[in-house]
């Protein structure tokens, strides 16, 4: 069938795009000047060493003599393996940071993600409804502040208002809480909040534009004709197409986020998740987490693209799988 | 299209107000449709009056903008308000649509009053199957199952003539030609067994050879269900086919109604003469259409609203209101001051256009 072939011609596309990533990144470790090697030959001359010599015992023991094309091998075989080497600033494999990371980001990210793909389209739709009415003007109004007031900024006021002078939600995150607990929620609650407002805002613009058209089209009319009601006509006849280009939108606008801002959410509000954990191994120059955590976020950028595409085909039933 | 009272009565519901053979099917009076715009206050429809009865097919023509699809669309209250106020009363079988509730008019639109409309490209949604949206037309207004709605939307698909019922069922519109796709959109209409389908232009966007194979459909379904047709069109072409009745509208008004047979032997109203001398193969030689434009719909002219574009205006014509309805013929009204007492009418009759059509008409029929 059509469909089954475009996805899995899309798929194969993924992966070769992660496959060019990663050999990007190679390339790059490889022409830049490793620290430790630097470091060793340093060393080796103020302890009255040769330099030279120290250099390449380094170099041996980092299989950096090997030709170029082996270590590539050896770089793909490791990555596609998820042996990503180990993380000497955390004492632990590079791929169990991340686990640690991914535990505390997602307890987050799905809560906020869900608010998103829920709160967004719907605000859009209410204010398209009700177009240029105070009703619409203050969804507008609400969408545009998350939008435009920068996440970690409005994170920070708001763990002043509502955590320091008022004290209703904790400044300290605890880890020891069970995830699926009241106390979790609670302490969770300003980080969805701030990142939820941060994306319905693009989400709700478009959301809105794009029903604003549908519900002017023709088949709003017949719709009407048939004696369908309004409510019914926005949940079914405007809603459905509309959900066909902000598919892309939410997507896109989740990954933004989550690539970003999460980052610096998880600093402000203390949450050890992977954007905390890739911010401390940048600060401790830890390149093998720094690299393992680089990979993570394209490979979910590559998968997430992956995702906008096959959901905006398979959403639009007019777009034609064989011409692809 | 003989009228079958006989046949429409027993499709008529027993909760009807009244169900005489005295009273219309539809009956306008007084209509008046107007928006609300930046340039003021624009009235699309002014103070008309018709009628449908069951079986016949009223045809309501003019030029674009002349108010034929709001008047159409005000029967049923498609026209969003605001920005449109409806004003006048609609009778249907006797019962005033005007003091129902938003949600007995919901009751009443796509069961007892269908509606088909001029671009079949756009009147279906993209996302869905052509069975989804006639299943939903069927749910909507009976409490059947899936099954069952799906079963009669096959049967009904079949009764309009798209080939392979069954089995184009589950299919989008776009896989559909424009032809089809109006074809889909009369089975919609079909799914209450309408005493009244209101069609706004529906072949304008198809070729000749479809157009005729449509009209031919709605004059087939009109016979078999008994129902009366509202038809809106700019085209005395398909105006000759099909209308039992024609309205002659211009800038909101109507300017004559007769039957289709007096209408093209004795057009009266000099906008008819005018619209008719548009088509060459009777006998027109007007191929550029009629000189000047419609008035400004949101200040029109005093008197008559086609004077300016009228050889024939007078002084008389542009003060005061639009000319009252003057009968000329039975059922014939004109409204034009040529007609009334103190004027010569011959003036204003086509002497050579009533001979050109003569024989026409007769042939079409």
């Amino acid at each position: 069938m059509g469909l089954a072939r475009y996805v899995a011609a899309r798929t194969i596309w993924a992966a070769l795009v992660s496959f060019i990533i990663v050999t990007v990144t190679f390339l790059l470790l490889a022409l830049a000047p490793n620290p430790s090697i630097s470091q060793a030959a340093t060393q080796a001359a103020l302890e009255g060493g040769d330099p030279a010599t120290a250099v390449e015992q380094q170099e041996q023991l980092r299989g950096l003599d090997q030709p170029l094309y082996v270590r590539y091998m050896d770089f793909v075989q490791g990555v596609y393996t998820l042996e990503w080497g180990w993380s000497q600033n955390r004492a632990q494999p590079v791929t169990e940071a991340l686990w640690q990371g991914i535990y505390y980001t997602a307890q987050y990210s799905i809560p906020w993600t869900i608010l998103t793909l829920i709160i967004g389209p719907l605000v859009g739709l209410y204010s398209a409804a009700n177009m240029y009415s105070w009703k619409d003007h203050l969804a507008t109004g609400f969408a545009f502040f998350g939008w435009a007031i920068p996440n970690f900024f409005f994170g920070i006021i708001l763990l002043v208002i509502f955590g320091v002078w008022l004290q209703w939600f904790p400044i300290q995150y605890d880890t020891s809480v069970p995830v699926f607990s009241l106390a979790n929620a609670h302490q969770l609650f300003l980080p969805v909040f701030v990142l939820v407002t941060g994306s319905i805002g693009a989400v709700m613009r478009v959301s809105r534009n794009e029903s604003a058209e549908f519900q002017n089209a023709d088949f709003m009319k017949t719709a009407k004709a048939k004696g369908v009601s309004p409510t019914r006509a926005y949940a079914y006849h405007v809603m459905r197409p509309t959900m066909v280009p902000l598919s892309t939108t939410i997507v896109s606008q989740l990954l933004v986020i989550f690539l970003g801002s999460s980052l610096l959410i998880e600093i402000v509000f203390g949450i050890p998740g992977l954007g905390r954990v890739t911010f401390d191994a940048l600060i401790n120059q830890d390149t093998n987490l720094v690299l393992g955590a680089t990979l993570l976020f394209t490979f979910i950028a590559v998968i997430g693209n992956l995702i906008e595409d096959l959901v905006f085909t398979i959403m639009d039933p007019r777009i034609s799988f064989d011409d692809r | 299209m003989a009228i079958e009272h006989d046949a429409a009565e027993t499709i008529f519901d027993e909760n009807d107000v009244v169900t005489t053979d005295d009273v219309p099917l539809l009956e306008v009076e007084g209509l008046t449709t107007s928006f609300k715009t930046e340039a003021g206050r624009l009235v699309a429809v002014d103070d008309i009056d018709f009628t449908v009865d069951s079986g016949e097919t009223v045809c309501i023509v003019g030029e674009s903008g002349s108010g034929k699809t709001v008047a159409t669309e005000s029967v049923t209250q498609l026209i969003k308000q605001p920005p449109g106020t409806i004003g006048g009363t609609v009778r249907f079988k006797g019962q005033d649509l005007m003091d129902l509730t938003e949600k007995q008019l919901r009751s009443i639109r796509g069961n007892e009053i269908a509606h088909i409309f001029q671009n079949p490209q756009e009147a279906m949604n993209h996302c869905y199957t052509v069975g989804w949206q006639i299943t939903e037309a069927i749910q909507i207004h009976e409490d059947v199952s899936k099954k069952v709605a799906r079963a009669r939307g096959v049967d009904l698909l079949d009764r309009v003539g798209i080939d392979n019922a069954s089995a184009r069922f589950d299919d989008y519109p776009h896989e559909f030609s424009g032809g089809q796709k109006q074809r889909i959109m009369i089975a919609m209409a079909l799914v209450g067994n309408p005493d009244l389908l209101l069609a706004d232009e529906p072949t304008t966007a198809l070729d000749v050879t479809v157009q005729a194979q449509i009209l031919r459909l709605l004059n087939d379904l009109q016979e078999e269900f008994g129902m009366g047709i509202l038809f809106v069109t700019h085209d005395l072409g398909v105006v000759a086919e099909i209308a039992d009745r024609v309205i002659v509208m211009y800038s909101g008004k109507i300017m004559e109604s007769a039957d289709v047979f007096e209408i093209f032997e004795r057009p009266a109203h000099p906008y008819t003469q005018a619209l008719m001398k548009c088509l060459p193969e009777r006998g027109g030689d007007q191929r550029g259409g009629i000189p000047g434009r419609l008035p400004n719909p949101t200040n029109p002219p005093d008197g008559c609203r086609f004077a300016a574009r009228c050889e024939h205006a007078t002084e008389d014509c542009e003060v005061g209101e639009q000319p009252p309805q003057i009968e000329i013929a039975p059922d014939h009204h004109v409204s034009c001051i040529y007609y009334g007492e103190g004027y010569d009418s011959s003036v204003v009759r086509d002497a050579e256009l009533e001979a050109a059509n003569a024989p026409e008409t007769e042939a079409n029929r």
